[in-house]
Formats: C-alpha cells, structure tokens, sequence
C-alpha cells in the first residue's frame, strides 16, 4: 500500500500556520501563520533532505495575521496576504537572500484571505471578507495597478487560484459557490458560476492541464469539476458561449470535519486534502475508469492525527518532477511537516 | 440606557441548585480516569456574562447542561444555546463567548461545535456557519474592541454556577 512518509518537522512558528507555498523551482518552502510572519525553510545540505532550517523570518510588514503567502512564477518575489487588509510585495537580493517588503498594496476593506500570481506573473489576484475579488496588474518598479475590482460573491471569499497556463481565475467562497473569471478587452467578468457544495469552500485547485478543478468544502466533500467548452462533444450545453464546468465526481464519506486545503499533484496528478479532523488523505484516479465524464477516484493513502489532535489548514505537493513525491502539510498546532508519498515497491 | 437594549426585560431564571457536581472521592483520585462530561462543560460555560445584562447566561436560560454533547473518546464537543429572543443581536457574540471559554479551558484535542437551538433565532444558519468558521473566530479575536467585549462576559465564568458575591 502506497504510504505517506514523515521526512522532517518544522519548528519555528508560534501560532497556528495557514498556508505552505513551494518556490516554483528550488527546494524552499514558505509558510504563514498568526504569528504575523512567513518563513522560508530549505534542507540543511543538498544531500540530506531530513534536516530542514529555518532560512529566513519575512517580519514587520503586517499588523495581523498572514493568511496567505505566493510565489512569483520566478520565484524572485513573494506576495502575503493579511487580515490587516494589506497585501505585501516582498523581493529578495537576489540570492534569495534579505527579503524585503517593497510594496504594500491597499484596497480591501477587511481581512485578505488568499493571494495568487498568474502563470505568467504578469497579473495578482486578492480575495477578502469584503466579498471582492481584485485583479493587480504587474507593472515594472514594483508598481501595481488595480485592473479590476469583481464583487459577485455574496459573502466571505475565501481563496482564489490562477489557471495553471491561461489568464482565468477561480475563486471559491464562503457563499458555497465558485466562480470563474475571464478577461474580455480589459474587463473582467464572471464567466460561470459552480455550485454544488453545500458549505463554505475553503480551497481549490487545478489540474496540470487546467481542465480540471478541485474543491474542498465545509460540507466535508472534495468535488472535481470538468470543463466543457462550446461545442463540446459530450453535448454539454454552454448558453452563454462560454465553457461551462461541471461536477463529475464527488469524493464523500472520508473526511469528518471542515476539508481547509488540497493539492493537486501537477506532477503525477495525485489530490492530497487536509482537514479539520486531524487528517490528510491522498487520492489517485481509478485507472480503471475508462469515462472521461464520470471518473472514480479512490484514497490510496491518510495519516490520522498527522498534526496529533490539530487541526491541518493547509497542503502542498511540490511543483516539479524534482520532489514530486513530496508534500508540505502545516496546522493549528504551529508546525510544518514535510512528507514523501512511498508508492508499493 | 434601557431603550437601545436588544431584550430589555429577559426572563430570569433561578439556578438551579440542584445541578451542581457532587464531589466524590474519585474526583480527587488521579489515578481514576476522570472524562470530559457535558457537567464540565456547563460549569464552565454557565456563569458567562450575558453582554447587556448583569446576568449569566445560565440564569437567562441561554445555556442548558441538557443541550450540550460530549463525547470524550471521539474528543467531540457541541454546544447548543438558545438565544433569549428570536431575533436578539448577540446571538453571535454569545456564542463567540463560550466558544473562546472553551478554546481556553477545555484540553486541545476537543472540537466544539457551538450552535443556536433549532427552531430559537430567525438568523439560525447565519450565525451557525459564522460561529463555526475558524478563520472567521480567528479574525474576530484580532480585533481588541471586541476581544475586550468577550473577556468581560468570561469574566465571571469562573463562578461555574455559584452564586456572585456581591460587590460594592
């Protein structure tokens, strides 16, 4: 049986951690916590990946809780989001060394929730309490422009995420629905609305490819949506000319509690989710389903307790072939965890 | 003063005398397992200041041991109250109260679940889902104003149903 591994515990937080973000490329890890600071870890040596340091405390910019951090596609730059309304710009020298806060952007009424670049890294995206989600275009110098600001949620947005290729947005709330926004000559638009869960959804993520999304929910379901474009061949009615997503399973009965995060392997396509009953639990794609429409998933592998009685908020599989086997998980108990997913010999 | 109440003249209820805990021998034996039980839980959640009365939120009848589960081997709690009136205002901040008391008192392995009584307050799955999102709780208590509003109803939550001592 496949198997989740603990390589390494991370210590150094001294409140619950939010969210864990690999760099794009390199063997670091950033996490964010209530303790109102990101700190980046790397193992200790290029060989030995069950020591890990702490390599730098990004500190000072936020009055509040960072509920959020995100890589640049580069890797060069980080963007946190914090309940104190303010997203930062952090840029390092270089060496990815001296983090510094270049930036602060303004805007949001209240607590920001989730912060993300584009696949280019020429567009941020924020979402806040304030029920808005905002569109940053990147401008040289460290300059951001508001392009857009996309009030139809009802409530609380809780997280937003970049299409892994395309300039679309995927935002998931508080008011059960995820929304998708696309771009038309310099303006934004909701182009479809997903509804199903039946609770706040926390988290959401997709697929390499980009056709796909999956998404975690109070309602303690994972749902995975597929997109059906206009003129589809499965006879998909798209009335507005745009793609439509649409429910093609729901994974139900694993999770007890709140499902806060999952991870969307864009490396071997594995989904690890983490939630409020103290588990992770990883699933893979039957291979035996054979309908493109109607695919079954099953849980190959779980750690109960994985942070002992707390809570996981957040999950992250690593970006590239390097370490696709590994997986960052952080909780309410103040720590980040490194696992490696041993599949059968 | 009295016009910008919510519910100016609540019902008051006597405590009841009877549902205090009788100490046994066990009780004070570490070597006997001691749970978790929904007793526990009511006394430290009882004498809980209702935000606009100088009452608690037993004598209001807003926290009943009846409606409160425990299930200690599966580190569950849920806590049922009922509002004094259907449409009262602090419903949230009450609920936020006991679950603050119980964040801070109960062992971390529990998870509380704090609801109001079906069918008590017309706002029920509003102030239900709110009280349950923990980044919401999370962001509440970052704000002083109102972190300085629950310490003062948990102020008195120490009495665990006995009677205030009066002060002059």
């Amino acid at each position: 049986m496949p198997r989740l591994e603990l390589v390494a515990t991370l210590e150094g937080h001294q409140d619950r951690v939010w969210q864990a973000s690999w760099h794009p490329s390199k063997t670091i890890l950033a996490t964010c916590s209530g303790d109102k600071t990101v700190r980046l870890w790397a193992p200790a040596s290029h060989s030995n990946f069950t020591h890990w340091q702490c390599i730098d405390t990004l500190d000072g910019a936020h009055k509040r809780t960072i509920r959020s951090v995100a890589w640049s596609p580069t890797g060069n730059e980080l963007a946190t989001a914090s309940f104190d309304a303010t997203t930062g710009i952090w840029e390092s020298d270089g060496q990815g060394r001296d983090w510094e806060c270049v930036a602060t952007l303004e805007g949001h009424e209240n607590e920001i929730k989730s912060v993300a670049w584009s696949g280019s890294g020429s567009l941020l995206a924020t979402c806040s309490r304030d029920k808005s989600v905002w569109i940053w275009e990147v401008e040289a110098d460290n300059d951001f422009e508001c392009l857009s600001v996309l009030q139809e949620h009802s409530q609380d947005v809780k997280m937003v995420a970049w299409h892994p290729q395309q300039e679309i947005l995927a935002s998931a709330s508080y008011d059960d629905t995820i929304k998708i926004w696309k771009e038309d000559e310099d303006d934004w638009y909701c182009a479809d609305t997903l509804e199903g869960h039946t609770s706040t959804v926390w988290a959401l993520d997709f697929d390499a490819t980009g056709d796909h999304i999956v998404s975690a929910s109070d309602d303690q379901t994972l749902r995975i949506w597929k997109m059906y474009k206009p003129n589809n061949s499965e006879g998909v009615a798209t009335p507005n000319g745009e793609a439509v997503w649409k429910t093609i399973c729901t994974l139900s009965g694993y999770h007890e509690r709140c499902i806060y995060s999952v991870s969307w392997s864009k490396v071997n396509g594995f989904i690890a989710s983490a939630s409020g009953d103290n588990a992770i639990r990883v699933f893979a794609k039957d291979e035996s389903s054979q309908d493109p429409n109607a695919p079954t998933y099953t849980s190959i592998a779980d750690v109960q307790d994985a942070h002992g009685v707390h809570d996981i908020n957040g999950v992250a599989w690593f970006p590239t072939s390097a370490h696709g086997d590994w997986l960052a998980s952080v909780g309410d108990d103040g720590l980040v965890r490194i696992w490696r997913l041993v599949l059968d010999d | 003063m009295s016009q910008t109440l919510i519910n100016a003249n609540p019902t008051v209820y006597n405590l009841s005398k009877n549902s205090h805990r009788l100490e046994t021998v066990d009780a004070f034996d570490d070597s006997v397992d001691d749970p978790i039980d929904a007793q526990e839980v009511f006394d430290l959640i009882r004498s809980i200041s209702d935000p606009e009365h100088p009452l608690t939120l037993e004598q209001l009848n807003v926290t009943q041991h009846e409606h409160i589960v425990v299930d200690d081997v599966r580190n569950r709690v849920l806590v049922e109250f009922t509002p004094t009136i259907p449409h009262c205002s602090m419903a949230t901040l009450i609920g936020l109260c006991i679950r603050v008391r119980l964040l801070r008192s109960l062992p971390e392995r529990f998870k509380v679940d704090i609801r109001v009584r079906k069918g008590t307050h017309q706002s029920e799955v509003a102030v239900n889902k709110q009280l349950n999102d923990k980044e919401r709780v999370a962001a509440a208590l970052e704000n002083s104003h109102l972190l300085e509003v629950v310490n003062q109803c948990l102020a008195t939550a120490s009495l665990r149903g006995r009677e205030a001592v009066p002060s002059h």
